[in-house]
């Protein structure tokens, strides 16, 4: 392992490439792999972006990096790939991340692993350290959050724990940029084999695993001499640890070691016999390792994991005590305890996070009127003329005019103007209070709560979220690492009336609910119609968990755990551009994307006539009937089966669809150009006219809560759990809720008052 | 316009019927599923299950304990004798019944797929432990040996279930009952031994001279990597840790249920420390793993410090961390106040 084996790797060794491919990466051309792997909520994602300029979204949260990241920088000459593994306490894959970060480490085979540190927390990340590094040599331990370890009073002696782990320690501030430098000097002084390690592996065991991993050592060790790693191998042999059984079986094992890994790569160039030969041989071995094994494990208690994670955490402790510099005076007064005092104090804990949370409701509604009214005027009403009258100058035919300006632009444009302005303020804002740490906060407050419903705390926090963006929050449900929690967050967020619900409910109340009452009170009086039905929506959220819980999800498996992150100045400029890239505009390319094809339906479907009538005329006719059984009409229903795509174009569907039906002139833009009108009032005369009564209003915004997701949420959700089952329950669950609903309400509302 | 008063009439009636159809455990559906699955097939492999219980605890079994096993009556469980002698599992030697070999084979396997299933919904659901054994005596008739091959290698060939019974190898091996390895004892812990290991020769030849044998009462005097002395019978002796694994003994009962009562997390305010001991069994799977990794193992000293707005759940300092833990989780946690003063 000398300078020559450092050489560019992407052509020396086809099993590493197909193996690389069979783990998800791209093999485009490098010259080093390096690994990222280390705790959740250590910084990692922060050292990431520092080594690659990324903007990657952190936040101050454990367990953000779900999805594995990947980046690319130089390093003098060479092209290194960096590969972001998902943040674990452990690698002893015993969930479905820790596996992804386990396979990544010995079957990628990277030419350096990194491992992110919290100086804060040293045991407990040692943890980790001690497993990667009984798995392989090549590895740089980044000490990350130094500067928080100074200010709690903690010092490490950097060189005495660099001696102890027998790798390079390199000190680091990522948020700052301190030690970077530093580690990408060690990073790529351990991958061109400049710096040697003799990585710490621990020597023993508890006397029962012991025995048993002596025992099968040996064999282990004759079967493949250059195997580095040979305890380890026996270790997870007796864990029976399917993975590497089968590479053991296969004689992949073998080949993992280096050396042996190239010789073999050479023989099969040479003499495809001999490289056989030597396959045969591995395969033999491999037979008798394994029932050795299989034998052994019947000498271990049934517990002897626990106590092996109990040696780790001894080693952990002894190397954390023997670096800790000592003397240094702890602070006296701890800010962090004494927010968390407050934060969470019985008293104070609600009243301060509803003030929180409605000052960042206020900022987001307050400041996206101006730019959402200004990009209407611009898109809708100054572009979208402009363009009909190019149109018309050039002559492009009627149809590809309609169904591409009136169709296609409109759906688009609508959705950009409604759904832009406040998630660039709502989004940035909910980060700058993730990153400062509150949230994990909020969860724990909540926690009570939503453990009654069978969730997670942190449900909250994606609920929230979902009232910015449903597809967003189902997104954000990756703060939760418990399976049976994480799909109930997912499969409930579209209760959470999402932005581009909220002006449906306003004006509906406004024209219908808030008429009801004397002028002076009106505004009241619909302001709390539409928070009533916000709050209906957070009800139906904690009994569909409740529901989900204990029929389809209770076999799910569950994990809870929760951890508080220390405080940390949120970044402002950062956050702001993180989370306007990161969120904002993927979900919004998202939504447009699904508004396109919509917006050529909504047109097609009002102006394409079969016997004489539009096929929405003719679908509105047939839905009529149920709709008005339930309550709402025809117009309404179609209008959200057209309109799935976005919340946002509904009401200017129905409006449009209204106008259609009542063959009304001078209203409108024509068939299948959606419009809103100028004033409330006016709208409510369109409405009255079209047939709707306050029962319609009232079920309507009843149904504008309670109905299947936008198609964005849905492909989303269908992205989060790759499970057609759990998109299909997440879709129809509320669809079903939204009919029964608006069916009672109508019937028990005819009866009473006729 | 339907008339709304017959429309909530067709409404609560269409709902009523499919709560009768669809309702968890007691609806229509469910109790087809169960009688569907309830067939002659189940009773046959119920019937060896419970012979095999029998001769494993060296209980004689009649018709009339098998009577009172299956809930079934005398009558028809004769019958079913009848049929499982015709068909060569079972022989009946005088009153008393008897497996032949192929019965056993049957048995086993069906005990195989019996803890396998428990030991799966332990380790991979959120299935209450109150019902693992409910579920797996449904599923221990449907699953195919094949399905039971799948789960064996995805879990790591687990060899215990859930309740510390061992699982019948696909070869219908099976350990002697509860034994683990001399080497699994901790310093302090008394077993009795149940099986000596014959090969290799050498060390079964050793462990002869020592005296030791079946029913030896073994206590653990300390355990290094290279040696392990123990007292047999009063008489001292030491071994290495390889040999010491060929060594099987049994926990007495009551030494292998934890001596409590234990204090837990769960009683501690904010403020106060103490050192963890040890995790409830009852925890397991996924559940304790996280513990474990999260840092509580025995000695870490775990410090409460918050309660949240609502009492529940409260934030442990635990090894630098600060980590919330619900009520119920707490209580999983075993500790000892006295052993963080020390500690400290």
């Amino acid at each position: 392992m000398t300078g020559t084996a450092a050489a560019p790797c992407a052509g020396c060794s086809a099993h590493r490439a197909s193996r690389l491919v069979q783990l998800g990466v791209q093999l485009d051309r490098w010259d080093y792999l390096v690994a990222l792997a280390g705790n959740p909520n250590t910084g990692k994602s922060t050292v990431f972006n520092a080594l690659t300029g990324l903007r990657q979204h952190t936040g101050n949260w454990p367990g953000k990096t779900v999805a594995r990241a990947e980046g690319g920088f130089t390093l003098e000459d060479k092209r290194v790939k960096l590969i972001d593994l998902p943040g674990t306490y452990s690698l002893q894959a015993g969930s479905a991340d820790e596996e992804v970060a386990r396979d990544f480490v010995l079957f990628g085979q990277p030419d350096v692993t990194v491992v992110v540190v919290d100086a804060t927390r040293l045991e407990r990340n040692l943890n980790l350290v001690l497993q990667i590094l009984e798995i392989t040599d090549r590895v740089v331990v980044c000490l990350n959050l130094m500067d928080e370890a100074r200010r709690h009073g903690i010092g490490i002696d950097v060189m005495r724990l660099e001696q102890q782990l027998g790798v390079p320690v390199v000190p680091t501030v990522a948020r700052s940029g301190d030690g970077i430098a530093e580690l990408l000097d060690a990073i790529h002084g351990v991958a061109s084999g400049a710096v040697e390690t003799s990585p710490y592996r621990m020597e023993s065991h508890p006397a029962e695993v012991e025995a048993a991993v002596q025992a099968l050592v040996q064999p282990i060790a004759q079967a493949y001499p250059e195997l580095p790693n040979a305890r380890w191998v026996a270790l997870r042999l007796l864990n029976a640890d399917e993975r590497v059984e089968t590479a053991v079986r296969s004689g992949d094992i073998g080949a993992l070691a280096e050396g042996v890994f190239e010789a073999s790569a050479l023989l099969e160039a040479d003499s495809a016999t001999g490289g056989e030969a030597q396959v045969a041989t591995a395969v033999d071995g491999a037979g008798d390792i394994l029932d050795t094994a299989s034998r052994l494990r019947w000498t271990l208690s049934a517990n002897f994991h626990d106590r092996l994670t109990e040696s780790l955490y001894a080693e952990a402790e002894r190397i954390a005590q023997a670096s800790q510099v000592r003397g240094l005076k702890r602070t006296k007064f701890d800010l962090d305890r004494t927010l968390d005092r407050l934060l969470t104090s019985r008293w104070l804990g609600f009243p301060l996070m509803l003030l929180v949370l409605a000052v960042v409701f206020w900022l987001t509604i307050a400041g996206a009127n101006y730019p959402s009214r200004f990009l209407a005027w611009l898109l809708l009403d100054t572009v979208h003329p402009a363009l009909k009258g190019f149109s018309a100058a050039v002559g492009v035919p009627w149809l590809l005019d309609g169904m591409l300006l009136d169709g296609v632009y409109l759906a688009t444009a609508w959705v950009v103007s409604v759904m832009l302005p406040p998630m660039a303020i709502f989004f940035p804002l909910f980060t700058l209070l993730e990153d400062f740490g509150y949230l994990p906060r909020v969860a724990f407050n909540l926690d009570s709560l939503f453990r009654k419903a069978g969730a997670h705390g942190k449900q909250a926090l994606t609920m929230c979220m979902g009232f910015g963006c449903n597809a967003a929050g189902v997104v954000s449900t990756r703060v939760i690492d418990s399976p049976r929690e994480r799909l109930i967050a997912i499969i409930t967020n579209n209760f959470s009336l999402c932005n581009g619900r909220w002006p449906t409910q306003i004006l509906i109340a406004s024209i219908f609910v808030g008429a009801l009452a004397p002028a002076h009170l009106a505004g009241l009086v619909s302001a709390s119609a539409v928070v009533a039905i916000a709050l209906l929506g957070i009800g139906a959220m904690f009994l569909a968990s409740w529901l989900l819980s204990r029929t389809v999800l209770a076999g799910e498996a569950t994990t809870f755990s929760l951890e508080l992150p220390p405080y940390r100045p949120p970044r402002i400029l950062q956050t702001l551009y993180t989370s306007v890239i990161d969120r904002t505009l993927i979900v919004l390319w998202r939504a447009v994307i699904f508004a396109v094809p919509a917006g050529a339906a909504i047109w097609l479907v009002s102006n394409i006539n079969v016997g004489g009538v539009s096929i929405a005329a003719h679908a509105m006719d047939w839905l009529d009937p149920f709709g008005l059984l339930i309550g709402l009409n025809g117009v309404i229903l179609l209008a959200y089966v057209v309109a799935i795509p976005a919340n946002e174009i509904v009401i200017p569907t129905v409006l449009m669809l209204t106008v259609l039906t009542l063959g009304a002139t001078g209203m409108g833009e024509g068939a299948g150009v959606m419009f809103e009108l100028d004033s409330a009032g006016t709208t409510g005369q369109l409405l009255r006219t079209g047939g709707w009564t306050l029962l319609t209003a009232v079920n309507l915004m009843l149904f504008s809560l309670l109905h299947n997701p936008c198609s964005t949420t849905i492909y989303t959700i269908y992205r989060e759990t790759r499970s057609a089952k759990w998109t299909t329950v997440a879709t129809l669950l509320p669809l079903l809720m939204g009919f029964t609903v608006c069916f009672l309400v109508a019937q028990v509302w005819r009866l009473a008052g006729g | 316009m339907v008339d709304p008063a017959l429309a909530l009439f067709v409404f609560a009636l269409v709902a009523l019927a499919l709560a009768v159809v669809f309702w968890p455990r007691r609806g229509v559906v469910a109790w087809l599923v169960r009688f569907a699955r309830l067939t002659q097939r189940a009773r046959i492999e119920d019937a060896l299950k419970r012979m095999y219980d029998a001769e494993y605890a060296g209980r004689p079994c009649t018709v009339e304990s098998l009577a009172g096993m299956l809930h079934m009556g005398r009558a028809r469980v004769m019958g079913l004798v009848a049929r499982l002698e015709a068909v060569g599992l079972v022989r009946t030697v005088e009153d008393r019944l008897a497996l032949t070999d192929v019965g056993r084979g049957e048995a086993l396997r069906v005990l195989r797929s019996h803890r396998m299933w428990e030991r799966y919904l332990a380790d991979r659901t959120g299935v209450p432990p109150i019902e693992w054994h409910e579920e797996a005596e449904e599923r221990e008739h449907t699953l195919s040996p094949e399905a039971v091959e799948q789960l064996d290698s995805a879990m790591g060939h687990p060899r215990y279930d859930p309740h510390g019974d061992p699982i019948p190898t696909a070869d219908g091996e099976l350990p002697p009952h509860a034994g683990v390895a001399l080497s699994a004892l901790v310093p302090g812990q008394s077993a009795s031994v149940v099986h000596l290991e014959d090969e290799p020769a050498e060390v079964y030849q050793q462990l002869v001279e020592m005296g030791l044998a079946p029913g030896a009462q073994i206590e653990l005097l300390e355990a290094t990597p290279g040696r392990i002395r123990f007292a047999a019978d009063g008489e001292e002796h030491a071994i290495e840790p390889v040999a010491a694994m060929n060594v099987t003994v049994v926990l007495p009962r009551e030494a292998a249920e934890s001596r409590g009562p234990f204090e837990t997390l769960k009683t501690l305010d904010p403020g106060e420390s103490a050192a963890v001991v040890g995790i409830a069994p009852a925890c397991q799977g996924p559940q304790r793993r996280r513990l474990l990794d999260l840092g509580l193992v025995p000695g870490t000293v775990v410090t409460a410090e918050l309660r949240g707005a609502l009492r529940d759940p409260v934030a442990y300092r635990v090894r630098g961390a600060l980590i919330a833990l619900r009520r119920e989780q707490a209580d999983w946690v075993r500790v000892d106040r006295r052993l963080a003063a020390e500690v400290h």
